[in-house]
């Protein structure tokens, strides 16, 4: 078996055991890693890959966070049902937003979907009737695994969901940067001149992976909602994006399990700095800015450097 | 004469816009750094502003003070951080700017608490003044010429001193004014540093009107996206026309669509942007 097999088929089983060895409170933080990861991993997809570096990508969880309470809240429906129409409910909203943004590149991409983030944030806000406003929604359900299946109420029941959507997406993300629509994705992020003059339009690549980049960000809010029990328009807001960005540098961008192991540390470092000063951000800021100057390929990067040197 | 207080009400929405979106697009003309952290120079602005007006019982030494002091936040940041990743891709500018955003905001928060701070205008400025057949606030007419001051005498920095040329010159062209001599480094330090300033002018003006308060400043750095989207990137006239169309679309979509304000902007920006994916004075990367 090779290294990297052996390294996922280890992450597997740490996975399936964790749950067993973990206190009540210590699962709850792994599954907010989990589902944090994957809207990391979901933003590297497009920053990592096709490098379109978008700002506003909390929109995307957010509206599967609300998708997803809507559809438990008001129709009990499976989880299932909820991750899907929180997934499809980011996709289709990400269609006219991309179309629009991927008519531009570099910073104007960033600014333009920072801006339809921000647009979507306030209708969340705004639209009481529908989405509750400021308050959000509350007392969203763990419903049942299918129809008249096992509830999912338990802890430990909700983790193995969470767990198998973001192996399951994992797999998918990654076999998809290895088809050729990937290795199309990474030519437009080498050199998207070039990509032009070899006669390919880049335009489709980047708006399907947008779209695809945003379902999966729209699973992980779809996940979130349950797991919480809410959905607020805090989940689309612009200080969400900028927390995703900074998983998929401190993990490692291009990596697709970078932005998992960045979402670790992140969310580890918020636990440990804020037990001891509620000014935790001054701090995260701090380490952030010190690791965009001196370690830019993130800890896998790094890691996979110093590994391939070795 | 409806249409004279909101054209009015326009004019000095844009002045404020202008003194922070002038800075940003400064700032990517010359460094090709997208600064996250400029609307919390804006903040910062504001909240020393205030901290100015209590100690001295005015607002014109505010006014005056602030900016220089937030222009040196700003020039040490950058010559502290930013300097040592020029070479890199404009993205990691970005992120670290936005960890600057970080830091300072939640400073400030550290040092004034969540409660916002209200700043009395100058008493000159106080009230309203008759104009015609309508009366019309004076603070906001101060903030039209305020303005329109600070937008001639950037441009005119920019085009008739000797600095500005320098400042022009790195524009086109770092490498080759490196070749002729210009101390590039600090070039970056010293406009990064008046746009902080210019930014911080803007969060003092702009603190009668809002108050001091958090988050002041993803407010105003979302719409000086959309203000320099608008105009394009590194131009100061860009700056001054999106300003005025961003400011008569907020100030008309909020009185006769309040629910949809924020969309009206949005949807200006998209049409602009599908005749011009550049901005209207911006030039194609």
């Amino acid at each position: 078996m090779t290294r990297p097999r052996a390294l996922a088929l280890a992450a597997v089983v740490v996975l399936a055991v964790l749950p067993w060895v973990l206190v009540r409170y210590q699962l709850s933080i792994l599954t907010d890693v989990l589902i944090f990861g994957l809207f990391a991993l979901s933003l590297d997809l497009i920053m990592g890959y096709t490098g379109m570096v978008s700002f506003g990508h909390a929109a995307y969880f957010g509206l599967g966070a609300y998708g997803s309470a809507l559809v438990l809240i008001h129709f009990g429906q499976p989880i299932p049902v909820a991750l899907l129409a929180g997934a499809l409910l980011a996709g289709v909203i990400a269609a006219p937003v991309g179309w629009f943004s991927t008519r531009a590149t570099g910073i104007y991409f960033a600014m333009l979907t920072l801006a339809f983030a921000q647009l979507l944030y306030t209708v969340a806000y705004k639209w009481r009737d529908l989405t509750g406003g400021s308050d959000g929604i509350a007392g969203v359900p763990k419903t049942t695994l299918f129809w008249g299946g096992p509830s999912l109420a338990s802890p430990r029941a909700f983790y193995f969901v969470v767990a198998g959507a973001v192996v399951l997406s994992l797999v998918l993300c990654r076999a998809l940067t290895r088809s050729p629509f990937g290795r199309a994705l990474q030519a437009i992020r080498e050199n998207e001149r070039r990509f032009v003059a070899l006669g390919r339009d880049p335009r489709p690549f980047k708006l399907v992976v947008f779209v695809i980049a945003a379902v999966f960000a729209g699973l992980a809010g779809a996940l979130f909602a349950p797991f919480r029990g809410f959905a607020s328009p805090e989940v689309m807001f612009w200080v969400l994006s900028g927390q995703g960005l900074m998983m998929v540098i401190t993990g490692g961008i291009g990596t697709l399990v970078g932005p998992i192991v960045g979402a670790m540390v992140f969310i580890l470092v918020q636990e440990i700095l804020s037990s001891y000063t509620e000014h935790w951000m001054i701090f995260t800021g701090a380490i952030f800015v010190l690791m965009v100057i001196f370690l830019p390929g993130g800890l896998v990067g790094t890691a996979r450097r110093l590994a391939s040197r070795a | 004469m409806l249409i004279v207080e909101q054209l009015l009400n326009a004019l000095a929405l844009a002045g404020l816009l202008f003194l922070v979106s002038a800075g940003l697009s400064l700032v990517f003309g010359i460094l090709r750094v997208v600064n996250f952290a400029h609307g919390v120079f804006y903040m910062l602005g504001a909240y020393l502003g205030f901290t100015v007006v209590a100690l001295t019982g005015w607002f014109w030494p505010a006014l005056v003070i602030v900016p220089p002091v937030v222009g040196l936040v700003g020039a040490v940041l950058e010559s502290s951080t930013l300097r040592f990743i020029y070479r890199r891709l404009p993205i990691y500018q970005l992120l670290l700017t936005f960890g600057l955003a970080l830091i300072l905001e939640e400073s400030i928060r550290v040092l004034y608490g969540p409660t916002a701070k209200g700043v009395d205008p100058p008493p000159l400025l106080q009230g309203s003044i008759p104009l015609g057949a309508i009366v019309y606030p004076r603070y906001r007419l101060f903030l039209v010429v305020l303005g329109l001051v600070v937008g001639a005498a950037v441009w005119l920095f920019l085009k008739r001193t000797r600095t500005g040329l320098v400042i022009r010159a790195v524009a086109q062209n770092a490498e080759m004014a490196d070749c002729l001599g210009a101390d590039v480094a600090r070039v970056r330090t010293l406009v990064f540093g008046a746009a902080c300033a210019l930014a911080g002018l803007g969060g003092v003006a702009a603190a009668p009107m809002t108050t001091a308060y958090l988050g002041m400043g993803i407010g105003v750095i979302v719409d000086a996206f959309v203000v320099v989207v608008i105009g394009g990137l590194g131009s100061i006239p860009g700056s001054m026309a999106g300003s005025l169309i961003v400011g008569a679309a907020q100030t008309w979509g909020a009185f006769y669509l309040p629910e949809t304000a924020m969309v009206i902007m949005y949807a200006v920006m998209g049409v602009i942007l599908i005749f011009r994916p550049w901005g209207l004075f911006g030039e194609e990367e």
